[in-house]
């Protein structure tokens, strides 16, 4: 379901007053329309759940949105925030695991796209780049990353840590 | 019309939030002034009573220099609470740069003090030592902490999507406002006083915003 933002605007300007036919119709195409946001972004398997995320949190918080506005680029900074969250909570659990080892199917559970992926590994170091794209992008374990890329484990471990929370920070002030 | 989303999430459902929804009270940037604004004139207030104004304030007559740092501090404490409002609903594509005017305002704040103290008969570094000096950051401290856990409680209301920045800016206001109450009761009229002590009771108040209030701040 598509919908114009001028529609949005006027159905989530009705849901603050508690019209509910009118909140439930603007849920579904922003449930729609974050499908298609995340898909850009994220893994497709992390989509429905982020999905779900932001759509408890544009709940939580519709009092924040002013209907003078346009209600895309609102619901827009809910589901980076969302995003974002995903993000640290990645690099908590790699920063976790630093003295430990990754389980090997742990790149499934980061939140990325081949996307956007591409434009913010650029932006941080080669060797975080590299760190982040053999084990949580290829699913490399550490220490094959750590043969392909010639760091050392620990070090892998490290640039994965930082190089994730880099990336949260560079999302998260875009 | 029921919705039926494919749901990861154990118990979400679409049809619950819409059962969950009732009418809600917007969330304003008048009211972010609103609070900035009362609870500056309750330290004022508590100032008054608890330590006294100084006399040329109470005659009406402020000295200059009494009226040159408190514009100073009203301007630094407007423009991080102008920042800390636009924070509250968040937008994608928005450029503000409300908290770089604050930045700046709050950097230009003790290096003009200070320049120019450098070069009057008064010396910044025996400031150092004045006995009122931790009256000043006292004063100053607890009004800001007044001023920031209003400010906190109604920005958790908001959608804060930038945790960090907007911990610093409610520190940075709040230290401002809570100095500027200080400043009316203040009985030195240096510019190294003012570029010491209020410099620090104002970044003290922000480093503690940013130690403090982020995990306070995300949803």
């Amino acid at each position: 379901m598509k919908a114009s933002d001028t529609m949005l605007m006027t159905l989530m300007a009705r849901a603050q007053a508690g019209d509910r036919e009118a909140y439930r119709i603007l849920l579904l195409s922003a449930q729609s329309w974050l499908r298609r946001f995340f898909a850009q972004r994220i893994a497709p398997h992390e989509v429905d759940d982020l999905v779900q995320e932001t759509l408890m949190s544009l709940h939580r918080k519709r009092a924040t949105y002013d209907p003078a506005r346009p209600f895309l680029p609102w619901l827009a900074a809910i589901a980076r925030y969302r995003w974002v969250d995903r993000l640290r909570q990645s690099y908590r659990a790699a920063a976790d695991t630093l003295d430990g080892d990754l389980p090997v199917d742990s790149h499934e559970d980061v939140v990325f796209a081949q996307i956007s992926i591409e434009r913010l590994l650029a932006q941080i170091s080669p060797a975080q780049a590299s760190a982040i794209m053999l084990v949580k992008i290829d699913g490399l374990s550490i220490a094959d990353a750590a043969q392909r890329s010639g760091q050392s484990e620990s070090l892998v471990k490290v640039n994965i840590h930082r190089g994730l929370k880099k990336l949260a920070a560079l999302v998260e002030s875009e | 019309m029921k919705s039926h989303p494919h749901s990861t999430i154990e118990g979400f459902s679409l049809d619950d939030l819409v059962d969950d929804l009732t009418p809600v009270r917007r969330i304003t940037a008048a009211q972010g002034w609103l609070i900035g604004g009362a609870m500056t004139l309750l330290a004022v207030t508590l100032v008054t009573i608890f330590a006294g104004l100084r006399e040329d304030v109470l005659a009406g007559d402020p000295s200059a220099m009494v009226v040159q740092r408190s514009l100073a501090l009203l301007l630094l404490g407007c423009a991080a609470l102008a920042a800390v409002v636009d924070s509250i609903q968040p937008r994608v594509g928005r450029h503000s740069n409300a908290w770089a005017l604050a930045l700046l305002v709050a950097l230009s704040f003790p290096i003009l003090t200070l320049g120019t103290a450098m070069h009057s008969a008064t010396m910044p570094m025996s400031q150092l030592s004045s006995p009122s000096g931790l009256w000043c950051l006292g004063i100053s401290l607890t009004s800001a902490m007044m001023i920031a856990a209003a400010l906190t409680l109604w920005a958790r209301r908001g959608a804060v999507t930038v945790a960090n920045r907007t911990a610093w800016l409610i520190g940075l206001s709040a230290g401002a406002f809570g100095t500027l109450a200080y400043s009316l009761h203040c009985t030195s009229t240096t510019l190294a006083y003012a570029g010491i002590w209020y410099t620090a009771a104002v970044a003290s108040s922000a480093v503690a915003g940013r130690a403090i209030l982020p995990r306070l701040l995300r949803w």
